[in-house]
């Protein structure tokens, strides 16, 4: 198990978000986190790297417990990605500079070196061209596919998708989409907070449904999706379906 | 009973060269106190984003007291008060010219402090996020990410600062530094051309503060700043 996750509990404050969260995440597996605004899904996912800090539980990382004070978390962070809705990209870097910063910084990776492996990724996000750029100059799809390619430069064995697609123009989603389905078939970790519920079906291993601060409901995409058996998993569905 | 105006503008061209020497001292006292309240500010406007109380209001109390106190007061207090305490216990005083430059580097600092805090917490808190996510310390997520994005925002308001505290060496006349208004006051005692002189005065400080701007301009516009 990649990631293990023991009774989360994350409050802000007086409000408790998250209200007890179990969940074991295998090596390659892909988990699609879907539920209604406010569930705590992203908070969850946040908690997967320590962005947000936890109230109480365990959350355990590729064997690091994150909860240890001991734990060096900026090791971790390594190892897990993590793609944002508001694809947080650099604005005073080229697309180069952003996605060969951490390599260089962080795994102490020559700068030659580090530029020939983001090209290769530029090339498997179908962006070489615009290598140079600044991210102002891109659209938000492809913003998106700069921070995937950024995000896998650290060869990091989980990623962590958080809404990636929902600040984006709706013709601007598939070309994200469609990364990230390749990056499923290459057999990465994946656990992606989203509302694209083709994409829940057509690529993940499990869905999971939130709400209220707790997993209501996990199963394969086939049974979440034609037999929900939660009131609450239904009254979503129906919803957004 | 007018004698009509008797203006004698050859006495003013004939005071330039004392009035350039008021100039160099103006402009050094500007920059280097400006160099140092740089690193000043730099520092109190960063203690003004920690998250630790103590290092807060520290630089809480040195911005609030500097800001709330007349620089003209912050010079006097320096020149005549601290140096009676220094005089006294240590023998020796703060001369005028290192007086007014540590004068505008420590009232310059508060400003550039909260020019600093601003631009630093007005960089989203997605930049940080994403740094830290891939691994980089706290550090390095500051310096390759935070600092640059902040830094372009704080030249309009540093430009600004620079002109506010060019003029405001024109105070330490009072302290007998020989910076250019004091150098026109020279001029005037022994010339008694006060309009002349002080006219070319305020057009030397106008011709100083327009050619801050006008730099300022075309860095703002080549660092696409807005």
């Amino acid at each position: 198990m990649i990631i293990k996750v023991e009774n989360l509990h994350k409050y802000f404050g007086e409000l408790e978000v998250l209200k007890g969260i179990d969940l074991e995440i295998a090596e390659q597996e892909v988990v699609c986190v879907i539920g209604p605004s406010g569930s705590g899904k992203s908070t969850f996912l946040r908690c997967i790297n320590l962005l947000e800090d936890i109230t109480s539980g365990r959350v355990i990382v590729d064997g690091y417990d994150l909860t240890d004070p001991k734990t060096n978390i900026n090791k971790v962070r390594t190892e897990v990605g993590m793609v944002f809705q508001q694809f947080n990209l650099f604005p005073h870097m080229t697309v180069m500079q952003n996605i060969t910063l951490a390599p260089i910084q962080e795994r102490k990776i020559p700068k030659q070196q580090a530029q020939k492996d983001a090209l290769e990724l530029l090339d498997k996000v179908g962006l070489r061209d615009k290598v140079n750029v600044y991210p102002d100059n891109l659209s938000g799809g492809q913003m998106q596919r700069v921070a995937i390619a950024r995000a896998l430069a650290m060869n990091p064995k989980v990623m962590l998708f958080d809404e990636p697609t929902s600040a984006l123009d709706p013709e601007l989603v598939g070309e994200v989409l469609a990364v990230m389905k390749d990056l499923a078939r290459e057999g990465m970790t994946m656990v992606v907070v989203t509302h694209e519920m083709g994409f829940a079906r057509e690529v993940a291993d499990r869905v999971i449904f939130m709400d209220e601060g707790i997993i209501m409901e996990e199963n394969t995409p086939e049974e979440i999706f034609k037999n929900p058996r939660h009131e609450r998993t239904k009254a979503f569905l129906g919803k957004i379906l | 009973m007018n004698d009509g105006l008797n203006l004698d503008w050859g006495v003013a061209i004939n005071s330039l060269p004392i009035l350039m020497s008021g100039i160099k001292w103006t402009i050094i006292i500007t920059i280097v106190g400006l160099l140092f309240g740089f690193f000043i500010g730099a520092l109190m406007g960063l203690a003004r984003t920690s998250k630790s109380k103590l290092i807060y209001a520290l630089g809480t109390v040195y911005v609030e007291a500097i800001r709330g106190t007349p620089i003209l007061v912050q010079a006097v207090y320096l020149y005549f008060g601290v140096n009676q305490i220094l005089l006294q216990t240590m023998g020796f005083k703060i001369e005028p010219i290192p007086a007014g430059i540590i004068a505008i580097s420590i009232n310059s600092g508060a400003y550039i402090a909260e020019i600093v805090r601003g631009s630093i917490q007005s960089i989203h808190k997605g930049q940080v996020e994403a740094g830290r996510s891939l691994g980089l310390s706290k550090f390095k997520t500051f310096y390759f990410i935070v600092w640059p994005q902040a830094f372009k925002r704080m030249i309009p308001p540093l430009g600004n600062q620079f002109i506010i505290s060019l003029k405001d060496t024109s105070l330490f006349s009072v302290i007998a530094v020989g910076e250019l208004l004091r150098q026109g006051q020279l001029v005037v005692s022994s010339t008694f051309a006060a309009f002349e002189i002080y006219t070319f005065v305020a057009v030397l400080y106008l011709f100083m503060t327009l050619s801050i701007s006008g730099v300022l301009r075309y860095v703002e516009r080549r660092l696409d700043v807005s």
